[in-house]
Parts: C-alpha cells; sequence; structure tokens
C-alpha cells in the first residue's frame, strides 16, 4: 500500500464534498492510502501570491512541511491547490533566505520546510504510481458505452515551467486513464482550455463566456459527458451550467463528473456511493 | 546529444522518425484565406510545396507568395524573431512564422504532412492572415504605456537618470516584449469581452509602474483597476505559455494587483476584495469560508440578485457550503495564527526598509 499525504482543499470540504467521499471510497482497491492533512490551510487559492508574497510563502511552507513531518509526497485533487503548491515550493527551493526566514517561523510548531516532500496532483499518482496496468485490471465495470469529454484544466498544465507532466498543447494523461477504465475520448477542443472560475465573482459575464463554450463543443459533439481532475473547473462546469447554457441557442445539458467520480464509476461503486446525485446537473 | 552507431533501418522507424531523416518532404501548408473585398467568409487554401529540413513556416509561406500565389497576404519583416510582425497561429498556436520550423510543425499537426496557418485570434481581422493592430495600439495609449518622465523638461539631456540594476531587474524580462500579440491572440477573457486590457498592455503596465523614471505611477494603476482591467484576468497562464520571448506574463499581472493593494486598498474594486477575503479567512480560520465570499466581494445585493436562484437548487442538492461558525479551523490553528501575525510584522518591516 503507498501512502501518500493527502491536502485538504477548502472547496472540496465545502461545495464539492463528494470528491473526497469518493476517493475514500477506492483508494484502497487501487493499492493506495491518502492520509488526510487535517492541519493544513487553504494554499490561497491563486490569491494570496500577490495579496502577500510572504504569507503565500510561510503558509505553503507549513503545508508542504506537514507532509515533509510525515515522511510522504503531497498530493492533491484540486488543480489550483497543486499549480499554487508547487509555485510555493520553487520559491522556497530556490531562494536560501526565504527558507530561512519561514523556517524561523515554523519552528514554533516543530515543522521544518526542506524541500523533500513531492507535490503531486492525484492524476499524476494513478498514471504514474498505481499504473495504467493496474488500474485496467481492477475495472469491474468498463465505461465502454459512454463518450467522454476530458476537461483538463489549466492549472494541471500551465505554466508547463511548474508543472510539466503534461504538454499543455496536446495533454493526454486524463484521455489515457479513461481508455484504461474502458471509456472512449472525443476529440475536444477545449480540452486545455480556461472554465473561468477565477473570475466568476469578478467578471460573471466573461466567465460564464468561457464555460458555454466548453460546454457547447462537448454537447455538440454528443458526449455522454465531461470528466475534470479539478473541482473549480467542476463548479463552473456542473454548477453555472445552466446559466452559462442561457447564453447560447442550445437547450441540452451535459453531466460533468470528478475524476474521482469516474473512476468509482469503472470500479463497480454506484452513483448514490459516490455522491454523483449531489451535482446540479444530473 | 543522441549518436547512432548503426544505420537506421528504414523498417524499424516510426513515421516521425522517417519525416527526421528525410532531407526535403512535401508539405501542405492549409493557408487561412479571406478577401473582405471579394469573399463572402473565410476559407482554407492547400499549397503543397517540397521543403528543406531546417527551412520555417515564414521562409515557405515567402516561397508561396513568389513562386505559387502571389495574392498570399501576411506581414513580415526582420525574419529573425525581433520584429514580431509574423505571428500568426501554427497548427492552432499563436506564435512567430520566422522562428517556427517546419520540421517541428510537422509532428505537431493533426494531419500527416499538414500545417494549419491561421491569422492571430482576438484582434480583427484584415486579409488573410494579417489582422488589424490598432485595438491593441489603443489599449496601449488608454493605459498610458509609456514613461512619463519625472524630470522637468528643461533638464531633458543635460542630466542622466540612475537605474540600479535591483531596479532594472524587476522589469528586465518584460522590456523583452516585442508586441508581437501572440498573447493577445491566447487570451481567454480577451475572446470573452474585447474589451479587456488583454496580456501585452498589463505587461507593459506592469513594467512603467515599475519605473522610478515614471510619473504617471498613480494614474496609470487608476485606470488599471476599473472594469476590464488587472482585476479581470483568469490566471489561465495561455498568454505565459505562448509567450515568444518567455516572459512570465501572469507574475507581471499579479505585481499590478499587488502595487494596486498596497497603494490603493481594497476599497475600490470587486477583485481586490475578492483577494483580501483569502488573507482575512486563511488567519482566522486557516480555511476559506466559501458561503460568504460572494457577498465580501461584491455585496448583499449583488448576491441576491446573482446567485439567489442558483443557492435554492444547491440547498436541495445539499450543495451549499458552511456557514461561518460550521467552517472547521484547521488543527493546529491557534500557533498558526501567531505564525502568521509574526509574519505580517516581518512584512510591515519590509516596508519600512
Amino acid at each position: 500500500m503507498k501512502r501518500y499525504a493527502y491536502y485538504l482543499s477548502c472547496i472540496n470540504e465545502s461545495m464539492t464534498r463528494e470528491v473526497d467521499k469518493s476517493i475514500e471510497l477506492w483508494q484502497k482497491d487501487l493499492g493506495i492510502e491518502l492520509v488526510k492533512m487535517h492541519e493544513s490551510t487553504c494554499c490561497g487559492g491563486s490569491n494570496l501570491d500577490y495579496v502577500s508574497p510572504k504569507h503565500f510563502a510561510l503558509v505553503n511552507a507549513r503545508n508542504i512541511a506537514v507532509a515533509e513531518k510525515m515522511g510522504l509526497d503531497l498530493v492533491t485533487s484540486c488543480n489550483t491547490c497543486l499549480l499554487t503548491l508547487r509555485s510555493a515550493k520553487k520559491k522556497l527551493d530556490e531562494s536560501e533566505d526565504l527558507r530561512n526566514e519561514v523556517n524561523e517561523l515554523l519552528g514554533k510548531e516543530g515543522l521544518h520546510y526542506r524541500g523533500t516532500s513531492d507535490v503531486r496532483h492525484l492524476l499524476w499518482v494513478l498514471i504514474d504510481d498505481v499504473g495504467l496496468g493496474a488500474i485496467r485490471e481492477k475495472v469491474k465495470v468498463p465505461l465502454k458505452n459512454f463518450r467522454i469529454a476530458p476537461f483538463y484544466g489549466c492549472h494541471i498544465l500551465r505554466p508547463s515551467t511548474i508543472l510539466g507532466k503534461d504538454d499543455p498543447l496536446e495533454p493526454s494523461s486524463l484521455d489515457q486513464l479513461i481508455e484504461a477504465l474502458g471509456g472512449k475520448t472525443i476529440p475536444f477542443e477545449h480540452k486545455n482550455r480556461c472554465c473561468g472560475f477565477h473570475t466568476l465573482l469578478v467578471a460573471e459575464e466573461e466567465s460564464l463566456n468561457v464555460a458555454a463554450e466548453a460546454l457547447e463543443e462537448a454537447i455538440t459533439a454528443k458526449a455522454d459527458f465531461i470528466v475534470t481532475p479539478c473541482p473549480l473547473c467542476h463548479t463552473v462546469l456542473d454548477g453555472y451550467q445552466s446559466k452559462a447554457l442561457k447564453q447560447t441557442s442550445l437547450r441540452q445539458s451535459i453531466p460533468v463528473f470528478h475524476l474521482s467520480e469516474m473512476v468509482g464509476l469503472a470500479l463497480g461503486y454506484s452513483e448514490k456511493q459516490l455522491g454523483i446525485k449531489r451535482h446540479m446537473v444530473s | 546529444m543522441n549518436c547512432r552507431k548503426e544505420p537506421i533501418n528504414e523498417e524499424h522507424m516510426t513515421d516521425s522518425t522517417i519525416q527526421h531523416h528525410e532531407a526535403t518532404r512535401d508539405v501542405t501548408f492549409r493557408v487561412h484565406r479571406f478577401n473582405p473585398q471579394v469573399d463572402g467568409k473565410p476559407y482554407f487554401d492547400d499549397y503543397t510545396i517540397q521543403v528543406e529540413k531546417g527551412i520555417t513556416v515564414l521562409r515557405s509561406l515567402n516561397y508561396i507568395k513568389e513562386h505559387v500565389d502571389a495574392s498570399v497576404s501576411f506581414r513580415a519583416f526582420c525574419q529573425a524573431g525581433i520584429c514580431g510582425s509574423c505571428a500568426m497561429r501554427i497548427n492552432g498556436i499563436s506564435k512567430l512564422a520566422c522562428t517556427t520550423q517546419v520540421w517541428d510543425e510537422l509532428e505537431k499537426g493533426r494531419e500527416p504532412g499538414v500545417i494549419k496557418v491561421e491569422p492571430l485570434r482576438n484582434l480583427p481581422l484584415i486579409k488573410d492572415l494579417i489582422v488589424e493592430m490598432d485595438p491593441l495600439v489603443g489599449k496601449m495609449k488608454e493605459y498610458s504605456n509609456w514613461v512619463d518622465s519625472k524630470m522637468p523638461e528643461n533638464e531633458w539631456g543635460r542630466k542622466e537618470f540612475l537605474i540600479s540594476e535591483e531596479e532594472f531587474l524587476k522589469y528586465d524580462k518584460a522590456t523583452d516584449c516585442i508586441l508581437c500579440a501572440s498573447c493577445v491572440s491566447e487570451c481567454t477573457i480577451l475572446r470573452a469581452n474585447e474589451e479587456y486590457v488583454s496580456p501585452a498592455v498589463l505587461l507593459k503596465s506592469f513594467r512603467m509602474n515599475v519605473d522610478s523614471r515614471d510619473s504617471r505611477h498613480e494614474e496609470r494603476l487608476a485606470e488599471l483597476v476599473k472594469d476590464h482591467g488587472v482585476w479581470d484576468c483568469t490566471h489561465c497562464y495561455r498568454c505565459q505559455e505562448a509567450c515568444v520571448k518567455h516572459i512570465p506574463i501572469v507574475d507581471a499581472i499579479h505585481g499590478i494587483r499587488e502595487d494596486a493593494l498596497a497603494v490603493r486598498g481594497v476599497k475600490d474594486t470587486s477583485g481586490a476584495k475578492h483577494a483580501e477575503a483569502f488573507m482575512e479567512d486563511i488567519e482566522k480560520k486557516g480555511k476559506l469560508v466559501e458561503a460568504t465570499l460572494p457577498i465580501r466581494t461584491n455585496g448583499m445585493l449583488w448576491t441576491l440578485r446573482n446567485l439567489l436562484p442558483m443557492a435554492f437548487k444547491m440547498i436541495l442538492k445539499r450543495r451549499t457550503p458552511p456557514p461561518p461558525p460550521l467552517v472547521k479551523p484547521s488543527k493546529g490553528i491557534g500557533t498558526f495564527r501567531e505564525m502568521f501575525r509574526e509574519m505580517t510584522e516581518h512584512v510591515k518591516q519590509d516596508h519600512k526598509k
């Protein structure tokens, strides 16, 4: 059983609680254990870095230092947490002065940032550690009847200098996972585009335009559902779907699944067990 | 460097390795065509020419124009990646035709042997591959994208402005911008609303605002925080990923936001209030209090008008974020708060310095 320090994302503890619920169901089936980091705090959600770069470094040095104390790599199931934590790690690893400054404060809690734990997305763990072959063997209900539109989201792809797992122009990891689970991916131009989440409360109309484009493509291509590895993308594409589609002439809707739910379905868990009924679009 | 000791046997080669070892091959350039004087709508013309390895997309287009079809229109000047005039979308991505190798693009195309060439997005089309740059120039004027000297005019030419290396490093990368507009073409928000300031103009604005010789800092900042300005960036990083000079454009955008918060506070824009809410919540609970985030960003009226219908459905789906008292603080929040506040003191000291 390979163990990881599981970072608790704010959104997965509030609006998208089904993400962690579904991971808990199947993690051991795939030979992994995600140990919850109850000490972790909000990463700053792509905002704290410019509100106060020093607090941003402190907060995320602490988050990573908690994983280091556990002797495990940090794993998250949110794209923006992934980018934020990896950005902080890069800054900390490149600056001894910054490391020293935050470590002086972290000492109060018996923590110390060393840079020894990697920061990874759950999707990367499934592909690189569990392996597509092993996943294929565990599939109980292949997704063979489904045409699936993979929506990667920005912060698992760009900037590639900080992320670097997938080619941001032609990402393939989520496509590979879908195929391993027996599903069929559809060609999806919007797979590496933006969902508009980070401006939903600031420039709502623009964000809804952005989301509507992706939804329109998936619906027109007759996908059965969209899948995303990011709960923030899910919040826009599912939660704001009806509002976004009002900007188009389309009158259909399309379900949007979390990566963790899609894995759960293929491993034989029910929609009810996985929390899929909590989605705004059924 | 890879060294092969044995001769390459074609039987063991994939299509892409065959391409690599061929000295010349036939390549089809699928070129976007549109002449507003005669065409009702755009279309594509295919030009198949023999291309040698090492040839750029721009040289291929020049060849097509000179030898195949003189009516194909595109902009190009320096042919060396300096002037920025030949930016276009090659296989869907905005980049410079003069620094893009045909051989590299052959591996990226959807159809073997075909390279698709289109004009930049998010700027009005003039003809074929040529877009109108005036909207971009107009925005550069609107946001004062030049240094307006602090030096009195009577001292110009008599006195030097000395810039420290430390200051120069703040905008060194930003000065690499050649205004090719690749970032403009890739921008998510500009695609959704043409009034948005654009990444190139934000980059220039940042560059001018950190320059100590400039006198327009406050005015420029006041423009940047208005609607369609710096707070409308959705951090998708498409601009940065496409930048032909590898400039960290999003860092510059965040630099303007940091500056705006420091100089203007959070009073005047929803973007600033939204960002500041993260700081408050992390200090209080270690967690984001999502239930009140819309209210703190845009006020009660906006929240009721925009989110109430959705909130009812969320309640039915048990999807609403917990109210503030039910947001459980992170474990160890007491010591965390102490550290957080001590860091606030560090920041104050830094500002004094």
